[in-house]
């Protein structure tokens, strides 16, 4: 970028630069100039201020941890993921180019390399397959996301990142490909954008998305490519809880060791393979556990640690690799001396540089190697170990007492050197026991009991320590012995309190006392004369001095600091620096150690390169072994070898579109196994009962509890229906995290026991239905019950009649058509399925169809069985017959004693009048209807005229009260002017008497 | 025993006889290895196990939950598949044969990886000639397992009462809570022993009892040391047991808060010579000094407790300085190989010639196998 404005060469703001390059002002300075500017303005804003900062300051800590890094690390394991199509291998193989300027063909297996002077590289592709993500996943240190830009993301991206979220998040670097295939730049720009907001949103704000813009002659711009090598070299990555709790090795190398004549006699028998690989995460102890995902668990018979095929180079002061540093190690792949193919393995002996020192030789070459390794180590301690261990130790004497101490002493000076002979026997073959037994004739074979063995074995087993004989404590030389083991002994140089004191004088001697002005010398001054006399004499002295004078610098230097920085220090800070210390001690303890014996106390150390012996693997994993496919071994702790009921919070996923049915058969990635397992469903009610669930709440965590295989707590797992195939929707069932292991489990059943009535008398009633027999009854003999309706009971006594019929109570009267429920819980039990997938067991190219146990519904489904529903639940259209209820019935004397608004009415209502009762109709003679007819005509002229008169009367009044009101009007008008004359002829002579006090009162004075 | 069980990589263990009965069980149980004894006393008049070893295997059933054992008819073969550790509250009535420090030390051991926090009442003989009684594993083995973390309100041992052999009706309580992880320490630097503390006790015989053997013991140890206190703990009628007899713990402690003790106590009840107190004071002091003369920063009986916490803590080095290794330590770190696959670095430390601090010292170093409390659940 050129600078778009022109800079100033003179002038003050080119002074003021300048000033600001030559690190002149600073913010110290600019608060001493303008003070008020940072005056406190705000108390408020200024406590605002102060809180944000420390809330920010301690959203940053966290909990401090050794740092157990190895010294030199394994390769960082890159999982290159994406929807196939998109670029993963053409990515890879550039990268690889980019790094060690070397073409690789068909990128198989993992591929390592050495990236710079303290890094290497292990690439791994990772295919579409549920089963090779998931583990995959779980050794990434870096996963490279690819996204083919011009589709947008697909469901297994997103499927990849929750496997990751669960497992505990690797880094995550996004690379969207195929950007050439824009042709409009406002399109481009635009999906970029979309595309890195919703990577954003799944990863974390900020994530790093990298984009690879268009390909040159089937690979990717050399440039872009250089660019994201260096991005991958500088990176730092997060320790994982699991990956640094658990070895593993990533393998990229696997040999049968099976011996070829029993493979001839029995093609499918069980084989012992060796795995081949950097050991990463934690130390590995030998004869561990391990698990293979895919294959099973195994008991690792043997490891040995070989020569690095890729190692870092020396150390070196120069920047960059020379070519033959630049290492690329991939067996699978080809390179590396071992070629695959289908059905046999190439071993080449490549003349390159590539990868001289290693791995051409066969496992039996190591043997022999290691063997000799042995031996030389062997020969020492032979001739160390020469010297017996029990003499004969002649009787107690008095008089030779010195001299038995003595010989004593020597015994033990020369058993020194063998403790660790004694403790553990010689290492190397530290188990052969069986060795001793030696053939006759072929046939049989001597037996020799060992005795001292026996005699040991039965022994009392007892912790106490029975003295030693030869001590005698009434001796004064034995007394003497321990004599400073106590306080009041000698103490050592530099914890002696009086030889402290006298260093203490040196340093701070010197004061001159205020009082009386005397100057008190220090006595280091008068040494410092004397020691510069006595230099001139000696020399060596001098070197004492000087090392006597650093000392004393030290000491003062600790006291300082004692007094004045450790005054803030909080309680964080000294935990953190106690895990430092810690640290310091783990990388010194075992440092100078040769890697033989270093191995034997820590096990093998991340970073080593490794091999694995392990029998009796399934003839299958060597059959149908592809490279494409990743082998991991996964280091089991102590008790991970076991298998129990776990319990565990879940929740559905809430992009599966279907929810969760108990007892359905579920694939579980859990720790390093993939596993199916039936797990039952539950939820915590509140008084702690875990009742047991159909199915999985919709939006909500559940309990669930299964048999498999034990994990420490807080371990995440995540749940799929099925690994086989490829499917369009989500494939993740549920995640969840590991709560609790036990041997065994409760989870409680509600179940209702449904009675009826059979005979009612008041509140009690005999109850049929509900048991079977008497016994069954006696067990639940004052169990509450409860009708449908809600009316509450008690059951009472079993009856004999219908068996299993008993007599309750209720708090009311019962009818014959109530159904009586007894509520009651019953415990289920945990189905004891767990079966490992072996994904890796099956033949090249059908890897991803893994069945495994159906669940009920695919079963149905599968062999066309279709369930008849009960006949009860099938849904009808109701018929109510109308209910008929008898009238009721009062006893007299209660009407009686009723009052009259409850006592039933008697009296009938006013209902029609009867026939008798009727009045007849009148029917008028014609005389009679005519002159009714003229009253009629003469009442309505009557009121007509009446009716005319009153709106004349009407009108005049109205007329009357329109005048009224003018006049009134016209009243009020006279009014208010001569009350308006009134009060201004009071405000003149107001004014008048106002004007008049004021003239007058100068007068007065 | 290979691969049968459910396609899990576990693997069992097989042993022969009897002795180290409590290791094998209490390392089976925290590693999660199941273990076969065979021939156990398979060459005896009354072969198979011991009513005390039936009593103990029983009290491992009550603090865990899903153990599997199987003892064959005559009781030479024991099969144990070690479940979880519970704990909780649990109450056992200890045989006889053995002192409860027997049990005590196994409980010890596995107290704080329990799902629930012990709560242990164990009834039976405290103070014996045996095992390390009650007193000596309170004044010593807790401070031992406090300097591992393993501390807290409810850490407790408490003599309620004592019983002596062969009678017993002691009773003791012991609260442990329980932790995730064991923290690595460095005990390289014993330091020097600042005072001595002890207890001399005297049951069903005269309270004179207790001040002689105080008497006597402080003639041998003022030698050495003014700071010495030996409190005297006469226990009556119900607390006081079913057997008469006395005794005496002499605890050391140092500046770095490390604990040297030792005891002794009078022999049973018709069984072998009686002992004077004066003579079990003085012979008690003296077996003092043979500890201090020993020295390290664990004393010798409980070095098998030290060495497995230090197994057990997080993956760091964790260095102790012991005495001579005692015979049961030596089988117990073979035992931690079997089932752990650790190796402890030995190194034998000699005392510089003009100094006199007794003889030479073990230097012990390893990494800890990363242990976590499985069984604490998490809520």
């Amino acid at each position: 970028m050129e600078p778009l404005h022109q800079q100033k060469h003179s002038g003050p703001k080119a002074e003021r630069k300048k000033l600001k390059k030559q690190g002149g002002s600073t913010e110290e300075d600019e608060r001493k100039r303008n003070p008020r500017a940072f005056a406190v303005q705000s108390a408020v804003r200024m406590a605002k201020m102060f809180h944000r900062s420390q809330d920010i300051k301690t959203k940053k800590h966290h909990i401090p941890l050794v740092d157990r890094t190895p010294v030199e690390p394994p390769p960082v394991v890159i999982v290159v993921v994406g929807p196939p199509k998109v670029g993963k291998s053409t990515l890879i193989r550039c990268l690889i180019k980019n790094f060690t300027r070397q073409k690789l063909g068909d990128v198989c297996g993992p591929v390592t390399i050495v990236s710079g002077k303290k890094r290497r590289l292990t690439f791994m592709e990772c295919n579409n397959d549920i089963n090779t993500m998931i583990d995959l996943a779980k050794v990434a240190d870096l996963v490279l996301m690819l996204i083919d830009a011009s589709f947008g993301f697909e469901m297994e991206t997103f499927e990849f990142l929750n496997i990751c979220q669960v497992h505990g998040s690797p880094r995550i670097m996004g690379v969207l490909t195929h950007l050439d295939s824009f042709k409009n730049n406002k399109a481009l720009r635009k999906t970029k954008k979309n595309l890195k907001h919703r990577f954003w949103t799944e990863v974390y704000q900020g994530a790093k998305l990298f984009y690879l813009s268009g390909m040159v002659y089937d690979e990717y711009q050399s440039q872009e490519v250089k660019n994201l090598g260096r991005f991958i070299s500088v990176m730092k990555f997060r320790p994982l809880v699991w990956q640094t709790s658990h070895p593993y090795v990533l393998v990229d190398r696997m040999e049968d060791l099976t011996d070829p004549e029993r493979l001839r006699t029995d093609p499918k028998c069980d084989r012992t393979v060796s795995l081949y690989g950097y050991l990463r995460g934690t130390y590995l102890k030998n004869k561990g556990q391990v698990h293979v995902p895919g294959v099973g668990d195994f008991q690792v018979a043997d490891v040995n640690f070989l020569p690095d095929p890729c190692p870092l180079p020396d150390a070196q002061k120069k920047r960059a690799l020379n070519e033959k540093e630049r290492l690329l190690y991939a067996p699978m792949a080809g390179v590396g001396g071992v070629v695959y193919d289908k059905d046999a393995v190439y071993i080449d002996l490549p003349a390159n540089h590539v990868n001289q020192q290693v791995c051409a030789l066969q496992p039996t070459t190591e043997l022999v190697q290691s063997l000799i390794d042995a031996h030389s180590t062997l020969d020492a301690k032979m001739a160390a170990s020469k010297v017996s261990l029990f003499k004969t130790v002649q009787p107690l004497w008095k008089d030779n007492l010195h001299k038995k101490a003595s010989e004593a002493f020597q015994r033990q000076q020369e058993a020194a050197p063998n403790l660790r002979k004694l403790v553990y026997g010689s290492v190397v073959e530290a188990d052969d026991s069986e060795e001793v037994e030696e053939e006759l004739g072929g046939l049989f074979r001597v037996s020799h009991p060992q005795k001292k063995k026996r005699v040991i074995a039965n022994y009392v087993d007892c912790s106490r320590f029975n003295p030693d004989t030869s001590h005698n404590w009434d001796l004064e030389e034995m007394l003497s012995s321990i004599r400073d083991c106590f306080v009041t002994g000698k103490w050592e140089e530099d914890q002696d309190a009086a030889a402290l004191l006298k260093e203490d004088e040196k340093l701070f001697g010197e004061f001159e006392d205020l009082e009386t002005g005397e100057v008190h010398q220090g006595l280091a001054e008068e040494d410092a004369v004397h020691d510069a006399e006595d230099s001139l004499v000696k020399v060596d002295l001098e070197e004492v001095q000087k090392k006597k004078r650093l000392e004393k610098k030290r000491r003062l230097k600790e006291r300082f600091d004692a007094e004045y920085d450790d005054g803030d220090a909080t309680y964080f800070d000294d935990l953190k620096e106690e895990m430092q210390k810690q640290a310091e001690v783990n990388r010194a303890e075992f440092k100078d150690e040769d890697d033989e014996t270093r191995v034997q106390y820590e096990g093998f150390r991340p970073g080593m390169y490794i091999r694995l012996e392990i029998s009796s693997v399934p003839c299958e994993f060597v059959i149908n072994f592809d490279p494409h496919y990743p082998i991991i071994i996964g280091g089991l702790g102590s008790s991970e070898g076991n298998i129990g009921y776990l319990q565990m919070r879940l929740k559905k996923h809430r992009w599966y579109e279907r929810i969760l049915k108990t007892r359905d058969p579920l694939i579980l990635s859990l720790g390093w196994r993939r596993f199916q397992t039936i797990p039952l469903y539950h939820i915590e009610d509140h008084n702690g009962r875990h009742r047991l669930l159909k199915y999985t709440p919709q939006h909500m965590h559940c309990g669930a509890s299964i048999w498999g295989p034990i994990t420490p707590q807080g371990t995440g797992f995540l749940a799929v229906q099925s690994v086989a195939g490829m499917k369009a929707n989500f494939r993740i069932a549920a995640t969840g995290v590991i709560l609790d292991l036990d041997k065994s489990v409760i989870v409680m059943k509600k179940l209702k026991l449904i009675g009826y009535p059979y005979k009612i008398f008041k509140n009690t009633c005999f109850v049929k239905g509900m048991f079977n027999t008497v016994l069954e009854v006696a067990k639940f003999e004052g169990a509450s019950v409860r009708t449908v309706s809600g009316v509450r009971g008690q059951i009472k006594k079993a009856l004999s009649a219908p068996p299993g019929s008993y007599r309750a109570t209720f708090e009311d009267r019962l009818l014959m058509s109530d159904i009586v429920f007894l509520r009651s819980w019953y415990p289920v039990s945990v189905p004891q399925l767990y079966n490992p997938v072996t994904s890796l067991l099956l033949p090249v190219g059908q890897k991803d169809s893994w069945g495994g146990m159906r669940t009920l519904g695919q079963l149905k489904h599968d062999l066309g069985i279709r369930s008849k529903p009960s006949m009860d639940s099938l849904y009808k259209p109701v018929t109510r017959a109308q209910r008929h209820f008898n009238p009721l019935h009062i006893p007299k004397e209660l009407q009686k004693a009723l009052p009259f608004k409850s006592k039933p009415k008697q009296q009938q209502c006013k209902g029609k009048t009867p026939r008798d009762l009727q009045r007849p109709s009148v029917i008028r003679e014609p005389y009679e209807r005519k002159v009714a007819a003229l009253l009629h005509a003469l009442s309505t002229v009557h009121n007509h005229k009446r009716k005319k008169a009153h709106m004349v009367q009407h009108g005049k009044h109205k007329e009357f009260l329109q005048q009224k009101e003018k006049q009134e009007e016209a009243k009020m008008r006279r009014q208010k002017e001569a009350r308006k004359k009134l009060y201004r002829v009071m405000g003149q002579m107001e004014q008048k008497k106002h004007r008049s006090s004021l003239k007058g009162a100068p007068q007065d004075v | 025993l290979c691969r049968n069980n459910n396609n899990m990589a576990s693997q069992g263990l097989d042993y022969d006889g009897c002795n180290l009965l409590r290791q094998r069980l209490v390392l089976s149980t925290l590693s999660g290895k199941r273990v076969k004894i065979k021939n156990i006393r398979s060459k005896d008049d009354e072969p198979g196990l011991r009513d005390f070893e039936a009593s103990f295997i029983r009290l491992l059933d009550k603090v865990t939950n899903g153990s599997r054992i199987e003892i064959n008819q005559t009781g030479t073969v024991l099969f144990y598949q070690p479940g979880l550790l519970y704990g909780g509250t649990v109450e056992h009535d200890c045989n006889t044969q053995r002192s409860i420090g027997y049990y005590l030390e196994a409980l010890l051991m596995l107290a704080p990886f329990m799902k629930n926090s012990l709560k242990a009442t164990l009834r039976g003989v405290t103070n014996d000639l045996v095992d390390p009684t009650v007193d000596l594993l309170k004044s010593t083995a807790l401070p031992l397992m406090k300097k591992f973390g393993i501390d807290g309100e409810g850490f407790d041992l408490k003599v309620v009462k004592r019983g002596m052999a062969p009678g017993g009706g002691g009773e003791v309580v012991f609260t442990c809570p329980v932790r995730r992880t064991i923290r690595p320490v460095q005990l390289t630097e014993p330091g020097k022993i600042k005072r001595i503390r002890g207890v001399a006790y005297s049951l069903r015989v005269s309270p004179q009892m207790a001040n002689r053997i105080v008497e006597s013991a402080r003639a041998v140890l003022n030698q050495f040391l003014p700071d010495i206190y030996i409190y005297t703990d006469h226990m009556k009628g119900a607390n006081s047991g079913k057997s008469p007899g006395f005794g005496l713990t002499l605890v050391a402690e140092t500046l770095n808060g490390s604990f040297l003790s030792a005891e002794m106590s009078s022999t049973p009840q018709g069984q072998g010579d009686p002992v004077l107190p004066e003579d079990l004071g003085r012979n008690c002091a003296k077996l003092l000094l043979e500890e201090i003369y020993r020295g390290g920063c664990v004393d010798s009986t409980n070095q098998s407790l030290a060495l497995l916490l230090m197994t057990l803590g997080q993956q760091d080095v964790s260095k102790v300085l012991l005495g001579p290794l005692s015979p049961y330590t030596i089988e117990f770190l073979r035992h931690i190989r079997d089932f752990f696959q650790i190796m402890f670095k030995i190194e034998v430390q000699k005392p510089p010639e003009d100094e006199r601090k007794g003889g030479d010292k073990v230097l012990m170093t390893c990494v800890g196998i990363g242990y976590s409390n499985i069984n604490k659940s998490l809520k």
